[in-house]
């Protein structure tokens, strides 16, 4: 499952650690969600969307 | 406190624990070590607590899972297999029976208690049985602590006296190999 967190990441200019803190994770798991090598949770999606600014079908593309 | 400076600490406690333990092992103290590891597991409970970071997330408890179920299966594949070399020894050296034993039953505990913690969080965490499930299984790892106790108690053993080996009940196994002192 593909996604655009980096991209959105980088448009709002925010690091991977902050990124991490606010979906409440380890730095670690936004660089393998970044990778596409993680399939996030429905819980962990919706926080990482929420943190960028956006929703779970604009992030992930399925 | 940082994950970071956590892990550090976590770490220096464990070679403290192990550099113990070798010790103890050499005076022959079993008491300390388990003071040392009581005392070491509140010290890491208390830091942890301090910890601001995020410790572990969704994705290493995913990890944790699988680790944990290849972990079982490798132990319990090789533990069968050693077992069942050493009970065919048996007679070469006489004291590979009890780690037949100790193999044997350490393989079937791990996987019962696998199976508890299993069946726990695939249907009983969410039912209305979750207290009549925590009773039954309290009752019965007393019941096998007490059968358990009965088997390492000692009533069935070599007993060593004024520099003898002597029979104690009907020990399963042949006189013990090692000097009586």
């Amino acid at each position: 499952m593909k996604n655009k967190i980096k991209e959105l990441r980088n448009k709002l200019n925010i690091t991977q650690e902050e990124l991490a803190k606010k979906a409440k994770v380890r730095r670690e798991t936004i660089i393998f969600l970044e990778q596409n090598k993680y399939n996030p949770s429905l819980q962990l999606a919706h926080d990482v969307a929420e943190a960028l600014g956006t929703t779970i079908d604009k992030l992930f593309l399925f | 406190m940082t994950n970071k400076q956590y892990k550090k600490i976590r770490l220096i406690i464990t070679i403290i624990i192990v550099i113990i333990f070798i010790q103890s092992v050499f005076l022959d103290n079993y008491i300390i070590p388990v003071i040392t590891l009581i005392t070491a597991s509140l010290i890491l409970l208390l830091l942890r607590r301090k910890v601001k970071d995020i410790i572990s997330d969704e994705r290493d408890m995913a990890l944790g899972g699988k680790s944990a179920i290849l972990a079982i299966q490798v132990y319990s594949w090789v533990a069968v297999i050693a077992m069942l070399i050493l009970y065919a020894s048996r007679n070469i050296n006489p004291s590979y029976e009890p780690i037949c034993i100790t193999l044997a039953y350490s393989t079937c505990l791990l996987m019962f208690i696998y199976y508890i913690i299993f069946r726990f969080y695939n249907k009983e965490i969410f039912s209305k049985n979750k207290k009549k499930y925590i009773i039954s299984v309290i009752i019965l790892v007393v019941l096998i602590a007490f059968f358990s106790l009965r088997f390492f108690s000692g009533e069935d053993n070599w007993v060593c006296k004024e520099g003898q080996w002597i029979k104690h009940g009907n020990p399963d196994f042949s006189v013990p190999t090692v000097p009586c002192k």
